[in-house]
C-alpha cells in the first residue's frame, strides 16, 4: 500500500516531468520545437530538461517513501494525515486527475508531433489586424526594405499602411496556407499562423490575393498550403492585396508558423 | 513504512547533540549505500534511455491520427506544457534553495517588521526572483515552508507575474507609454496584491487557508532528516509531485476551453465600455497566456477593444487564469482561490473601468 503510493508519488512528479523533458529533448533533438515554441527560447527549455532529467536519474537514490519520512517520533502519523485521512472523494479527485495528467503526457509522448489546422486559423480570426511588432514593421516598410518580410508583417502593413500606394509593386514570394475570402466569390486570403511565444498564443495573418490569381487545374482546398509569387497592388478602395503571377500548392513546411 | 531506510530514526538524536556540519550519521553511512545508490542512479538512466526511445519509436507505429479539434486541442495543451515546465522546474529549484539551502534568518533580517510593510516589500521579489507565473507557485510554497505567512505569501504570489522586469520590458515593447496601459498594469497589479494581503491578514485562521494535504507536508518537510542533498532530492519529488498534475491539467482544460468556446462569441461584445472589459476579462481567464508574452496577445485586440478592457485583461490573465488556478489549487482552498478571484476580477473591472473614463 505504502509502495504504491510512493510510486504514485514519483510517477506523478518526477514521472510526469521526465516524460515532458524527454518529449522536450527529442523535439528539439529533431529540430521540431519549433513547432510548440518560439525558437528563441529554446536554449531555456532545453536546459531546463536536461536539468529535470538529472534530477530525475538522482531521485531513483532516494528510497521509496524517503519523501514521506520523518525525522521524529510523531512522524508517522504526521504520514498518515496525508495519506489516510483525507476524503473519500478528495482520494478519488485524486486519482480521476492523476489518470488524467497520465494520459496528457502520455499521449503527448506516443503521438506525432502536429500543428494547428487551418480550421482553428480561421476560428481565430477575429478580424482585427495582427499587430505583433507593434509598428516597427510598417516603419521598415516604408524604408523599402521587406526582403524578409512574412504573411505577418505583410499583413500588419496591409492593415496599418497609411499610404498604400508607396508599397505598390512591390514583389512578393509568399508560403501560407489557403482560407476563403470573406464576402468575395474569387479569390482567396493566404493566411498564416504568427507566434510570440508558444503555440497558444498563435494568431492568425491574412492576406488578401487578388481575384485574378492565375487559374489552377483544380480549386484550392481550405487549408492548402501555397507559394504565391507576385506584386502588391492596391485596390480602388484604397486596400492593399496581391496580384499573384504564380501560385504553387506545396507540402506543408517544416516550420509552419512565424515568430 | 517497511522501506524507510534504517538510518532514519537514529538522524533526530544525532542532529539534535551534534551541530558540526557533519553529522556523526553520515559518517557512518556504510559503504554499501553509496555503491546502491549509484545503482539506482543507474537504473534511472535507463528508465530515461528507455522514455528516449519510445519517444522515437511511438509515434512512427501510431500513424493514425485523432479528429482535428481534439488534435489542435492536445497541440495547444502540449505547447503550454513545453513552454511552461522550463519556468516549473526553475520555480522547484528556487523552491528547493530557499527551503534547505538559505539558512535560518538571512531572509528575514532583511525584511521590515511591520505587516504591511512586508508585504509591500514581498510584492516587488518579483523584480529580483526571475520566475514567471508557473514558477511562482513552487517557489511561493518553499517560502511558506520557511515560515512565511499566508497573506504575505499570496501578496508576493499575486505581485510577481505583473511586477517583474520581463513583464515590463515586453508590455512597455507592445504599448509604449500610450493610454497608460502599462502604468495601470504595473501599479494595479502592485494594489491588488496588497489589496489581497490585506484582505486574507485579517482572516481569523491563515492556516485554514491552506489545504489540509500542503500543512500535513510542511510538517512533514520541517524536519526531514539527511544531509542537504538528501532533502534537496525529496523536496524535488515533493514539489513536482504537487505541481506537475496540476500543470498538466490545467494546460489541458486551457487547451479544450479554447478549441471548444469560439472566440467570436467572447469578442461579439466589442467595443461597449463595460461588456468589454467582462469580455476581455472571460478571455484571459480562458487564454492561460504566460504573462511574459501576454501583451503582444492583447495589442492585436486593442483597435477594437477600449484600452480600460486591455488593461482588465493584462491584469487578470497572470493572476487567475485556468491554469493558474489548478496550480494554486495544489496549496490553497476552493473557499480561498474564490475569494481571490472575486477580488482580482472586481479590482480589475474598476481598475479598467477608471482607465476607461480617463483615456
Amino acid at each position: 500500500m505504502h509502495n504504491a503510493h510512493s510510486v504514485g508519488t514519483r510517477w506523478l512528479g518526477v514521472g510526469l516531468a521526465a516524460v515532458l523533458a524527454v518529449v522536450t529533448l527529442g523535439l528539439a533533438l529533431t529540430g521540431r520545437l519549433a513547432l510548440y515554441i518560439n525558437p528563441e527560447s529554446s536554449w531555456f527549455a532545453v536546459g531546463m530538461a536536461v536539468l529535470v532529467l538529472v534530477g530525475a536519474a538522482l531521485s531513483f537514490a532516494l528510497p521509496l517513501g524517503a519523501e514521506a519520512e520523518h525525522g521524529h517520533d510523531h512522524g508517522i502519523e504526521a504520514v498518515d494525515d496525508v495519506h489516510h485521512d483525507t476524503h473519500p472523494a478528495a482520494l478519488a479527485a485524486t486519482v480521476v486527475g492523476g489518470v488524467a495528467a497520465s494520459g496528457v503526457v502520455l499521449l503527448t509522448l506516443v503521438l506525432p508531433p502536429a500543428s494547428l489546422s487551418a480550421e482553428l486559423a480561421m476560428s481565430r480570426d477575429v478580424g482585427a489586424p495582427p499587430l505583433f511588432a507593434g509598428s516597427d514593421a510598417v516603419t521598415l516598410a516604408a524604408t523599402g526594405d521587406t526582403a524578409s518580410f512574412g504573411v505577418g508583417e505583410w499583413a500588419a502593413v496591409f492593415a496599418t499602411a497609411t499610404n498604400p500606394d508607396a508599397f505598390e509593386g512591390d514583389a512578393v514570394t509568399l508560403t501560407g496556407f489557403v482560407t476563403p475570402r470573406e464576402g468575395a466569390s474569387e479569390g482567396f486570403d493566404l493566411t498564416r499562423l504568427v507566434i510570440t511565444h508558444c503555440v497558444i498564443d498563435a494568431q492568425p495573418a491574412s492576406l488578401a490575393i487578388a481575384a485574378s490569381a492565375p487559374a489552377l487545374d483544380s480549386p484550392l482546398d481550405t487549408g492548402q498550403w501555397v507559394t504565391i509569387t507576385g506584386t502588391v497592388n492596391s485596390t480602388a478602395d484604397g486596400r492593399l492585396e496581391i496580384d499573384a503571377t504564380s501560385v504553387e500548392p506545396i507540402d506543408e513546411p517544416e516550420d509552419p508558423y512565424e515568430y | 513504512m517497511k522501506t524507510a531506510p534504517p538510518t532514519a530514526p537514529a538522524n533526530s538524536a544525532s542532529v539534535s547533540t551534534t551541530r558540526t556540519p557533519r553529522p556523526a550519521v553520515r559518517r557512518a553511512e556504510p559503504r554499501p549505500r553509496a555503491a546502491g545508490a549509484l545503482v539506482a542512479v543507474g537504473v534511472g538512466v535507463l528508465v530515461i534511455a528507455a522514455l528516449f526511445v519510445i519517444d522515437a519509436v511511438a509515434p512512427n507505429l501510431f500513424p493514425a491520427s485523432l479528429p482535428t479539434r481534439a488534435e489542435d486541442g492536445l497541440t495547444l495543451a502540449i505547447s503550454v506544457l513545453i513552454e511552461s515546465l522550463p519556468f516549473v522546474a526553475l520555480g522547484v529549484v528556487l523552491s528547493i534553495v530557499v527551503q534547505v539551502w538559505v539558512p535560518p534568518g538571512v531572509i528575514e533580517r532583511w525584511m521590515p517588521r511591520r505587516a504591511w510593510a512586508r508585504r509591500a516589500v514581498l510584492s516587488l521579489l518579483g523584480m529580483v526572483v526571475p520566475v514567471c507565473e508557473c514558477g511562482n507557485v513552487p517557489f511561493a510554497r518553499g517560502l511558506l515552508m520557511r515560515g512565511f505567512t499566508v497573506p504575505e505569501t499570496l501578496t508576493f504570489l499575486i505581485a510577481a507575474p505583473i511586477v517583474n522586469p520581463i513583464v515590463i520590458i515586453t508590455t512597455h515593447q507592445a504599448f509604449g507609454f500610450s493610454d497608460g496601459i502599462l502604468i495601470a498594469r504595473l501599479i494595479g497589479g502592485y494594489a491588488i496584491a496588497n489589496l489581497i494581503g490585506w484582505l486574507y491578514s485579517r482572516h481569523p485562521d491563515p492556516d485554514g487557508l491552506l489545504t489540509d494535504r500542503f500543512r500535513a507536508m510542511c510538517a512533514l518537510v520541517t524536519d526531514e532528516p539527511g544531509g542537504r542533498a538528501r532533502r534537496s532530492l525529496a523536496q524535488f519529488v515533493i514539489e513536482l509531485r504537487a505541481v506537475m498534475p496540476a500543470l498538466v491539467i490545467g494546460s489541458a482544460l486551457a487547451g479544450a476551453v479554447q478549441v471548444l468556446i469560439p472566440r467570436e462569441a467572447l469578442l461579439a461584445i466589442g467595443s461597449n465600455p463595460a461588456l468589454s472589459i467582462v469580455a476581455m476579462i472571460a478571455l484571459a481567464m480562458v487564454v492561460s497566456i504566460c504573462s511574459n508574452v501576454d501583451s503582444f496577445f492583447a495589442l492585436s485586440f486593442a483597435s477594437t477593444f477600449t484600452s480600460g478592457s486591455i488593461v482588465a485583461f493584462l491584469l487578470v490573465g497572470p493572476l487567475v487564469d485556468i491554469k493558474m488556478l489548478a496550480l494554486m489549487r495544489t496549496t490553497f482552498t476552493t473557499r480561498t482561490l474564490a475569494g481571490l478571484v472575486v477580488v482580482v476580477v472586481l479590482s480589475a473591472f474598476a481598475i479598467g473601468t477608471v482607465v476607461n473614463l480617463l483615456a
